[in-house]
């Protein structure tokens, strides 16, 4: 946080990448005329829902006098943000840094709001996760620069597993065993919540059996929701909640934080955001949960991700390359987990910065391994995946279609083939190039 | 009229413009906000609603828009979703406007008849919903329905977030809200019915009941209508209290209420035509439904 405020450009760049390659981007920023501080700083708007963004723009301002970043903090994603960003782009008075999760940016693309980045962080691939850099390329051009990864794991009360006997599963079946013995320890137990209304969630799920819900092939969507890998999935999960071996609801509001802090949740199928979430909402949980890698289909070693942000740079920015010198420092500078690790558990896309962020986060809640190896595990067996230009919309409507569960009306695999008709229709009335189909 | 010529006289001869410009400048104000506020979103929503955007291929490039003529239109009104959010929105209206008017009648009536001790601290605590705003009261409600940490969820022989509870959940969440506000009106109203003649009333005999249904009701019919209308139309435009519970239970869709089917279509499919078209509708029923309204109470006062 203590760099020199009087550092030349040239020098804050070099050392914010650490690499020769910027040395040619560098150069790009001569020129900018339109919106400058008193100063001659390029004024660089923002708008972000993460958590301690104003924190990392502070630390930004604070160390260069090139550009200058102002914030402006929107509502979350599915909650508002979206709707406020792509009204901007509609309106064209959007800002020059869009704040897009891996799943949203190809509905934010689908506006035309985005700019292509493709040349501009070339030199950046190499660092990232390859399952963030793919989710920033779709149709292998460059749209946004990765900041973070939400790879899933499995949370769980390590004391009360150990105290009754149960086994930490390592595959479904035996996931379903340890429900069925939670329950058995404590009629008033589950083992963990399927969150019904949480279209991210069972993406992440499915994702696991890898077989992504689009697919892009020459200038057509392939949509497969329903292909074997989801309807198995759903499948389970149906068998799961018809014998009450899991509970609905969602997950992360009062009364899941409730139930898990008087023990009636074991467990959480959650991503590496969780870590943040535990630790906040049930702090005195310290030295009670471990986290393992998730329960795979026929020990076949599998992950899904559940969220992860990015940021693009809008089309009709009148500074793009101030917006993309500070998003190449937020995205890749070790001074950015570092002040991540006081107020959360980064878990950056930019590998050499994973390291960074393991080694500032102090990781006394958990016991068992540490989070970082597992979160590392789990995003290095990602399965390839593409998101859809309606993927943000198909979440309502599993929401939608996933009400009915539980109360009997419809079952999973319904409700999931019900979303895979809605989804090519509603992708065919906007007329995009669509063909069903799945993987198999 | 003898009165005004003294003063007129001597302004007649030259301050007639600047008086015209004088109302001008006092209208505009007023004229201004009507055009920005109401007549050019308006328009524009009407502009929208013709309109569509169309992507190609793979999306990537952006949208073009297209001048589709009535089509958005025939869509939402052949929308499943939609004629769902409609027949909610019916059921909803039908138990709601008559429980609330009802029980806003009853209330005020009775807190007029003089029974009720400390009058003020009752007109207070049922107005106090009113004065929280609608997605506080939201969220008060959805933990208070919510399993294990609510107890509304142990107390009801149903589940008020289950498919089957949702509706009187969310007619009590907007019944709550609303009815001290309307108690209020129709108190104030009631407060205006001639003493004498309810003194007469009570020489010739009519007990409490008799005034209230046959002198103080009548009295204040056109006041009912108002509120009747307003109901109606607070009805159609159902939002707040279903997306608030949405978060909570799986029992309310995108599209529960036809305002939630606009607000679906524009920030979650990014279909601003679709959502121009369905509001334009929706404006539309609610001006026929008041105008309905309107002209049965003109007949009934008749």
């Amino acid at each position: 946080m203590a760099l020199h405020p009087g550092w030349s450009r040239r020098a804050f760049l070099r050392a914010s990448a650490g690499t020769a390659a910027l040395a040619g981007a560098a150069g790009a920023l001569t020129g900018c005329s339109s919106g400058t501080t008193a100063s001659g700083a390029t004024r660089v708007q923002v708008w972000s829902w993460m958590t301690g963004m104003d924190q990392y723009v502070a630390a930004f301002n604070a160390a260069q006098r090139e550009v200058h970043v102002d914030l402006s903090v929107i509502a979350a994603g599915l909650s508002g943000g979206y709707a406020q960003q792509t009204n901007a782009i509609k309106a064209h008075n959007a800002p020059d840094i869009l704040h897009v999760e891996y799943q949203g940016l190809i509905q934010v693309l689908a506006t035309g709001g985005l700019r292509d980045l493709t040349d501009d962080v070339a030199d950046l691939g190499d660092g990232y996760s390859p399952a963030a850099w793919q989710g920033v390329r779709p149709g292998g051009r460059t749209w946004a620069v990765p900041m973070d990864l939400a790879p899933m794991a499995f949370y769980y009360r390590k004391d009360l597993f150990d105290e009754h006997g149960i086994d930490v599963p390592t595959t479904w079946e035996e996931f379903r065993d340890a429900a069925a013995a939670v329950r058995e320890a404590d009629p008033g137990a589950r083992i963990t919540t399927f969150p019904l209304n949480d279209g991210s969630f069972f993406a992440g799920m499915s994702w696991q059996a890898g077989d992504p819900w689009w697919r892009i092939e020459g200038d057509t969507w392939v949509v497969g929701v329903d292909g074997p890998g989801t309807m198995r999935t759903a499948e389970y999960w149906q068998d799961l909640i018809a014998a009450d071996l899991v509970r609905g609801g969602p997950t992360g509001n009062q009364e899941w934080i409730a139930s898990v802090h008087s023990g009636r949740l074991w467990g959480l199928l959650g991503a590496a955001w969780s870590v943040g979430t535990l630790k906040k909402s049930i702090p005195d949980d310290t030295g009670r949960w471990a986290v393992a890698t998730m329960p795979t289909w026929d020990g076949e070693p599998a992950n899904g991700i559940q969220g992860g942000t990015a940021f693009g740079v809008s089309r009709e920015s009148r500074s793009p390359e101030a917006a993309l010198t500070f998003l190449r420092w937020l995205s890749t500078d070790p001074e950015v987990p570092r002040i991540g690790a006081s107020f959360t558990s980064p878990f950056p896309a930019y590998l050499p910065n994973r390291d960074v962020a393991r080694t500032a986060v102090a990781d006394d809640y958990f016991v068992g391994p540490p989070v970082y190896d597992v979160l590392d595990e789990a995003a290095a067996r990602v399965p390839d995946w593409t998101w859809g230009p309606n993927a943000l919309g198909l979440f309502s409507t599993i929401t939608d279609t996933f009400g009915g569960v539980s109360t009997g009306r419809t079952t999973l695999p319904d409700a999931v083939r019900r979303v895979q008709s809605a989804a090519v229709s509603d992708m065919r009335d906007r007329g995009l190039s669509v063909r069903e189909g799945s993987r198999a | 009229m003898t009165v005004v010529p003294p003063r007129e006289a001597p302004r007649a001869t030259g301050r007639r413009r600047p008086s015209a410009l004088a109302s001008w400048a006092l209208a505009a104000p007023f004229a201004l906000l009507l055009l920005g506020t109401v007549l050019v979103p308006i328009g524009y929503a009407l502009y929208l609603s013709l309109f569509t955007e169309r992507l190609s291929g793979l999306g990537f490039d952006g949208p073009r828009d297209v001048f589709v003529w009535l089509e958005n239109y025939a869509t939402v009104l052949t929308d499943a979703a939609f004629h769902e959010g409609v027949g909610n929105v019916a059921r909803y209206a039908l138990i709601h406007v008559p429980l609330m008017l009802g029980g806003a009648l009853l209330l005020a009536l009775l807190l007029d008849a003089a029974m009720v001790r400390l009058r003020q601290v009752w007109l207070l605590s049922v107005f106090l919903p009113y004065a929280v705003p609608g997605v506080i009261g939201g969220l008060i409600w959805a933990y208070l329905y919510s399993p294990n940490i609510g107890p509304l969820n142990d107390l009801l022989p149903w589940d008020p977030l289950g498919s089957g509870g949702i509706m009187p959940s969310i007619v009590t969440i907007a019944t709550w809200q609303w009815l001290g506000y309307n108690v209020i009106i129709f108190w104030t109203a009631l407060r205006t019915v001639p003493r004498d003649v309810l003194e007469a009333a009570r020489v010739d005999g009519a007990g409490p009941i008799r005034t209230a249904l046959s002198i103080k009701v009548p009295a204040i019919r056109p006041t009912v209508f108002v509120a009747l209308v307003f109901t109606v139309i607070g009805s159609l435009q159902l939002f707040t209290e279903p997306l608030v519970l949405r978060t909570f239970t799986g029992s309310v869709t995108s599209t529960w209420t036809p305002s939630l089917y606009v607000y679906e279509s524009a920030f979650i499919s990014n279909d601003y035509g679709r959502a121009a078209a369905a509001s334009i509708l929706l404006a539309l029923a609610c001006a026929l439904l008041s105008a309905l309204v309107m002209r049965l109470s003109a007949r009934r006062s008749r």
